[in-house]
């Protein structure tokens, strides 16, 4: 009984970005822990992720109000330069997006526009997921299977050459690609009830989870956790 | 100003077309070359850059939920291939180099790289070479930062 109550409860646009700023602290200090290790980084990039880190401490703590957030959007600013566009593709685009939208909530002369902010990205959210099923079902490669099929068989994504294995695997890849296209493009439908909703994202959640297993993309994983608490209070905000 | 604009505009208006189609895909390969000798003095052939391991365990997979790093930075070089082709750039290059650079041992050698990409073709899956480098000298790449 208490497990229902748990997944019916919602989030007031306050504990959302709580929650998304002590996520965001983690998946961020990862991130910037992985640069750090590489070795042999210059000196301008060491100055990035150490601050990173320092903001993210500051962030989880919840020291400063908005400033580490915009610290934080200032430095994925810098990087989006140093790279010449995303370092991890979606994750740093994810990033960005997040860290843009807290930024503008913190920034909101009224509650109103705060909520604005928070709805783009609880919006965004959900497109990251139904745009992705509405391409592939209009692919004749995605219906048939062989998009899958090629992802394993020469895409640079497989960890290990003994996962290219499962390309051989055609019926088995035919249902996991129905089954993602089919999950991307009803996860909208999931706004219309509370615990749909909590049971869609824990789906999400083991797709990601499945992608950084298979894919190596353990940033995504982390990352579009961190969004979570937005659909969560939009769903609650709206319905 | 304007670059700065448009490579912050995709990250707040993005499309999330994740593999829409399963594009040519990227491989970097790399040779050393004896110094002021010709590429047919290279030391050994092409070989790929970072090859990925024969098998990984799942509690190997579980561990890199928290920490890829090489692998994170391997998947940014491949960005940086796709970029190389799409709209060639010298800090693709350098991006490669240095980061081919980093994994290898020190020496007087020239490092050149290629790209080589993967695509299929009917049942057939063919591979292209799409760029080949100018050799630099190892050690001038390996001597500065990535």
């Amino acid at each position: 009984m208490s497990g229902i109550l748990f997944l019916e409860q919602g989030l007031t646009a306050a504990q959302a970005m709580g929650w998304m700023q002590l996520f965001l602290a983690f998946a961020i200090a990862q991130q910037s822990l992985e640069h750090l290790a590489l070795g042999g980084v210059a000196l301008r990039d060491r100055v990035t992720f150490v601050s990173r880190l320092l903001l993210c401490l500051g962030l989880a703590f919840g020291l400063g109000g908005g400033w580490p957030v915009w610290g934080l959007w200032g430095l994925g600013l810098a990087m989006l330069w140093r790279y010449q566009g995303p370092y991890n593709g979606g994750s740093d685009k994810m990033t960005m997006l997040i860290l843009s939208c807290l930024s503008l909530a913190h920034l909101a002369p009224t509650v109103f526009w705060q909520e604005m902010a928070l709805s783009y990205l609880a919006v965004q959210l959900l497109l990251s997921y139904f745009v992705s099923g509405w391409v592939k079902v209009f692919n004749p490669e995605w219906r048939s299977g062989s998009a899958l099929r090629d992802v394993f068989r020469f895409s640079a994504y497989p960890v290990s050459e003994a996962l290219r294995g499962l390309a051989e695997r055609r019926r088995f890849l035919w249902i996991m690609g129905w089954a993602v296209i089919l999950f991307e493009l009803v996860f909208p439908l999931a706004l219309l009830n509370p615990i749909a909703l909590k049971l869609a994202l824990l789906g999400a959640a083991g797709f990601h989870l499945s992608n950084a297993c298979f894919f190596g993309l353990n940033r995504f994983f982390w990352i579009w956790l961190c969004a979570y608490p937005a659909l969560i209070w939009f769903q609650d905000r709206i319905f | 100003m304007l670059r700065l604009i448009s490579l912050f505009l995709p990250t707040v208006i993005p499309s999330w077309r994740f593999f829409n189609t399963v594009a040519p895909s990227p491989r970097i390969e790399f040779r050393l070359i004896e110094p002021g000798q010709s590429a047919a003095h290279a030391v050994g052939g092409w070989q790929e850059d970072r090859p990925r391991p024969q098998h990984l365990r799942l509690w190997q997979m579980l561990q890199r939920m928290l920490w890829n790093p090489q692998w994170n930075e391997q998947l940014y070089l491949f960005s940086c291939a796709e970029r190389l082709i799409e709209a060639p750039s010298q800090h693709s290059i350098d991006e490669i180099n240095q980061r081919v650079a980093r994994l290898l041992p020190q020496g007087a050698q020239e490092l050149q790289f290629r790209l080589v990409f993967l695509s299929r073709e009917g049942v057939r899956v063919v591979k292209l070479v799409e760029y080949e480098s100018r050799p630099v000298p190892l050690a001038q790449i390996q001597e500065g930062p990535i």
